[in-house]
């Protein structure tokens, strides 16, 4: 029986604008994916999170500037506590380097930066899980 | 929605209006296609108002130029709070400033001030708007980012090193009713320690409780209506004590910006002050005694007329409100004075280049809709909080605006355009009917507080970006003509990485030189103040000057007032 | 789709039971993924984790959106955790009718700063529950309990009878309501009366929380006066955190009763009697429709009921008959799964 994806939606750290996030979360929704919105989280928790709620997907918003500080940690985290084929988004503001960087070398699967369709994104998702 | 109109009518004669509507009639029927005809119907404005091919005299035949219109600085305001407007004092060209450590910012504060800004809006990173230390471990990479650092009243006396306290007019962007009973109270210390009288400080404040509760989210934030309760302490304390200060701005501004249009935007930063209004009736103060000192705070977006007739027909809904609701005497207190930010949300990262033109037109906008100041966005907005070049080029586009382009010449220039009156009409009474609707579910707070707003904004913005998927709200360079994304290109962000060290040192040395004895005795005060129904203001303020820091406060009042979240769905 | 990419990380599935039965979270979450979805190994993993459960004090919390229940949660593990309590949640929200998806939002309470907290927090859609929501949330419920958990919250929107059912099948339930609840017809028509053992009314600091507080204990009086235990009635405020403290010594209140005189154990009795008869009923047509009614016997009586040859009634007894004369091939589908 096939299961539904599971994406745990967080935004990192003190970030405020819930608009981004929760406009993909509803999204996913739409296009059958169930979704877990944390709200305001920090690595930790968001791991704690994913471990619990045993999800494929997590996806991290931010548009305030600790994009290269909180987004790694989740990636290493999760590979700590043995949950590595957790497939790692980031969506939001920053520097076009900076995502080029993350999706390089810090094991982030894709940022998707200002701009990018819902589509693009839902597509994105459905086909980490295919390929793995 | 045009027939329960009141009928006027000194516009136009009665047989002039016939002829008009034949004329009409037969350009309709004669002179269009059948492709041009088929398209009357199709076009609306982004709040959804019905737009015509052409606009007549017929569409505004009900006004009455006297009561619905009138002259600048009269009754009902629609032209504008001041009779001679921009001939007497140009809109103030307001820019932001505030990133790194309070030092950093003071630097950036100097040079805008050098390069012919009248007034400066400070910013925060986030730590420091949500109320937390530099240290608090919640506060893990944000330190010094998109704003500066202010843990204690040293840095803000560090923000505002040698730059005269009583001759700037400064916005403290502190956005939420929690922090605004704080950080504002550091400002006006550091002026009583300088010896500058309260009365001679000039400035506005962020205090908006729908900030707190509905535009941001956060790991831990106040109940509406304790929010919206220090919101009114900070107001009824800042009117008795520091004259010249703006204690609210009721922000439309970051609510449209989350997700409304413009008419959400102007009915709930209304209902704000409507609520705040009965509130401090209900405390004791006269309707004159505040809302002199109450200002407002929009955001233009895209739809050029829309805009203009927002602010147009925003002056005149809150005049008939604040005169046949309130009963004003004061004329000051009729008046609608707002602040405007360009939409920031319409500045897409993709070519950010195109974004100065952008951010001209809505610059322009704001000022025909006759603001009292201004603020353009940067263009490299979404990527960052602005670069030394980009906030240059913001700051001329307005000198542009205001000195080359003759705009500011004469007042409301596009008063009797057809469309513009009409969509002025129009957006009076839609901003009123929404008004109505909030107060029928028992008033802002309560609507907050049931989840309403939440799914009002969320349900817009689903709407608003199918509408960008679909293409039928077109973006140039982002869902037509968009090029390959780019990645290479290089936009210069500020860091400041030493921030945090910085404050980390600075937070240890004070925690080491305060009064410990005072510290706990302020505080302690202050929480048993909360299960008042005193004005926790004087009580905040005296912690402050004991240095207490930022954080310290905040997480009292987090666990006397219990966090809430809001229901989603 | 993700089927693949789990099979490639998937441990045997002793050790993951191992593993759970010693309070690891991830082989937890993962058994509780695999029940819910109906593996087909859940019956082994049933039979190896239900022998371990049974310790755990089972609390259902329902009551209409927007009363306030996730936050009435939070704050109750919260409390349990600092009296050093193993917690585990459940919270189920609906899903969407459309696209079969869901945004489960009740974790956003539980997040700040409960890094200290020894809980397990498990969002669920109702609407992916293979099997109908009880089955899973039982069995997810029951994995909890077995991995150490020493109490399971079970948390359910109070709309529909399937997540009635839910909260109804624990220890202890809490109905949550509001000043805006309605009025006690509405409450009785939701069925939200003859299951609370304890009710709970939030934003008591609202207008009518009285009233409807009032009303509720009208309704008790008259219907609970030959009952053992009277449901009690809370008054609680997440704002100035009020009333938290009482409900939860209230909870374990209504826990020192179900110790007495073997009430406990008539309660579970019971609701195990009703657990057997409905799964009695789930397998018996599951085979039905799996191994004994083919789609072309079907089509062929709707063809004839359609032609008004045959009734409903008739057609349905004629399977059934049909059914009842093949008894030995069913004895051999049925030994063989």
């Amino acid at each position: 029986m096939n299961r539904r994806i599971r994406v745990l939606m967080a935004k990192l750290g003190l970030d405020i604008h819930w608009r981004g996030v929760y406009l993909v979360s509803e999204f996913l929704k739409e296009a059958g994916m169930e979704v877990v919105y944390l709200g305001n989280s920090f690595p930790e928790q968001i791991v704690e999170a994913a471990i619990e709620e045993d999800a494929d997907v997590v996806g991290l918003s931010t548009l305030s500037g600790n994009h290269m500080t909180l987004g790694p940690k989740v990636v290493k985290l999760l590979k700590e506590k043995g949950m590595g084929h957790v497939k790692v988004f980031m969506g939001g503001v920053m520097p076009p380097k900076d995502a080029v960087k993350l999706e390089a070398e810090h094991g982030i699967h894709k940022v998707y930066l200002p701009d990018t369709s819902m589509e693009t994104i839902i597509e994105g998702i459905k086909s980490s899980m295919r390929d793995s | 929605m045009s027939t329960a109109k009141k009928e006027g009518g000194c516009l136009f004669s009665e047989a002039q209006l016939q002829q008009i509507e034949k004329d009409f009639q037969d350009w309709f029927n004669n002179s269009l296609r059948d492709s041009d005809r088929q398209t009357e119907g199709a076009y609306f404005s982004h709040s959804g108002i019905p737009i015509k091919l052409i606009h007549t005299p017929a569409d505004i035949k009900h006004l009455d130029y006297t009561r619905d219109i009138g002259l600048s600085g009269q009754p009902p305001f629609l032209r504008g709070v001041y009779p001679n407007m921009y001939r007497g004092r140009p809109f103030t060209v307001r820019q932001l400033a505030g990133l790194g450590a309070p030092e950093d910012c003071n630097l950036r504060i100097k040079y805008l001030l050098d390069h012919g800004a009248t007034g400066v809006n400070i910013l925060f990173d986030l730590p420091t708007i949500r109320g937390y230390d530099s240290t608090d471990p919640e506060a893990e990479g944000n330190v010094g980012a998109c704003g500066a650092a202010v843990d204690s009243i040293w840095d803000m006396d560090a923000y505002f090193a040698d730059i005269d306290l009583g001759t700037i007019s400064t916005s403290i962007v502190t956005h939420l009713p929690s922090t605004s009973i704080v950080i504002p109270g550091m400002y006006f210390a550091v002026a009583e320690q300088r010896g500058i009288p309260w009365k001679n400080l000039a400035g506005t404040c962020q205090n908006d409780f729908i900030m707190e509760t509905c535009v941001g989210s956060a790991p831990e934030m106040l109940w509406p209506r304790a929010s919206f309760r220090l919101q009114c302490d900070v107001i009824e304390w800042i009117c008795k004590n520091i004259p010249r200060w703006n204690p609210i701005s009721f922000n439309g501004y970051n609510l449209r910006e989350a997700g409304t249009d413009a008419v959400g935007e102007v009915a709930i930063a209304i209902s704000n002050a409507i609520a705040t209004a009965d509130e401090l009736i209900r405390r004791g103060m006269r309707i004159d005694d505040f809302a002199p000192r109450m200002s407002f705070f929009w955001d233009l977006h895209n739809d050029f007329f829309e805009e203009i007739a927002k602010c147009r027909a925003s002056r005149k809904v809150w005049y008939k409100i604040i005169s046949e609701r309130y009963g004003a005497q004061n004329k000051k207190s009729l008046l609608m004075r707002f602040h405007v930010q360009t939409a920031g949300v319409t500045l897409p990262a993709t070519e950010p280049l195109n974004n100065i033109a952008r951010s001209a037109i809505q610059g322009l906008a704001a000022v025909l809709g006759g603001c009292q100041s201004l603020h353009i966005d940067s263009y490299d907005e979404a990527y960052s909080a602005p670069t030394e070049e980009a906030a240059l080029i913001s700051i001329r586009t307005q000198q542009i605006i205001q000195a080359e382009t003759g705009v500011c010449n004469t007042v409301d220039p596009l008063a009797g355009s057809y469309y513009i009156e009409y969509l002025t009409d129009e957006m009076a009474e839609r901003i009123a009917a929404y008004i109505k609707k909030i107060e029928e579910m028992g008033g802002l707070v309560e609507a907050v507080e049931s989840g309403w707003l939440h799914r009002e904004i969320s349900n817009y913005n689903t709407a608003y970006q199918k509408k960008i998927e679909s293409g039928e709200m077109p973006i140039a360079g982002v869902n037509f003509m968009r090029a390959e994304e780019d990645r290479t290109h290089d936009i210069e962000v500020f860091e400041y990485p030493e921030t945090y060290t910085r404050q980390k040192a600075k937070m240890k040395r004070l925690k080491k030189e305060r009064n410990q004895q005072k510290v706990k005795m302020h505080l302690k005060i202050l929480r048993e103040k909360c299960h008042s129904d005193e004005n926790l203001y004087p009580y905040a303020l005296e912690a402050v000057k004991n240095l207490c820091t930022l954080g310290e406060i905040e997480e009292l009042f987090r666990e006397e007032f219990g966090l809430w979240n809001f229901q989603l769905l | 789709m993700s089927q693949k990419n789990r099979r490639k990380i998937m441990v045997d599935i002793d050790t993951l039971i191992e593993k759970s039965l010693q309070g690891e979270k991830l082989a937890t979450a993962r058994l509780i993924s695999m029940v819910e979805r109906g593996d087909q190994q859940t019956p082994y993993i049933l039979e190896k984790m239900y022998p371990h459960s049974g310790n755990a004090y089972y609390i259902g919390m329902t009551g209409p959106p927007g009363a306030g229940k996730s936050t009435i949660v939070n704050k109750l593990v919260k409390l349990f955790c600092k009296s050093s309590y193993r917690v585990g949640v459940i919270a189920v929200d609906p899903s969407s009718p459309f696209s079969g998806g869901a945004l489960l939002g009740d974790r956003i309470r539980m997040n700040a700063k409960s890094q200290t907290y020894d809980y397990f927090f498990r969002s669920m859609s109702a609407g992916r529950a293979m099997g109908g929501l009880s089955r899973t949330t039982k069995e997810a419920s029951r994995i909890l309990d077995a991995s150490g958990r020493q109490i399971v919250i079970i948390e359910t929107v109070g709309v529909g009878q399937s997540e009635l059912d839910v909260a109804k099948a624990t220890d202890t339930v809490l109905v949550i309501l509001t000043p805006e609840s309605g009025d006690h017809i509405q409450i009785m028509k939701a069925g939200l009366l003859e299951i609370a053992d304890i009710f709970v009314v939030n934003k008591s600091d609202r207008p009518g929380a009285e009233n409807i507080a009032h009303s509720v204990r009208g309704m008790l009086d008259r219907r609970h006066a030959r009952l053992q235990w009277r449901p009690h009635v809370f008054m609680t405020s997440t704002l100035m955190n009020k009333g938290i403290n009482e409900l939860h010594e209230g909870i374990w209140t209504h826990h020192r009763y179900l110790q007495q005189n073997g009430n406990l154990e008539k309660r579970r009795k019971f609701q195990i009697k009703e657990e057997l008869q409905q799964r009695i009923e789930t397998e018996l047509s599951d085979i039905l429709w799996q191994h004994i009614i083919d789609d072309e016997k079907i089509e062929q009586l709707v063809a004839e009921v359609w032609l008004h040859k045959i009734s409903p009634l008739n057609a349905a007894r004629k399977i059934v008959a049909e059914w009842l004369g093949k008894g030995k091939i069913i004895q051999k589908t049925f030994s063989t799964k």
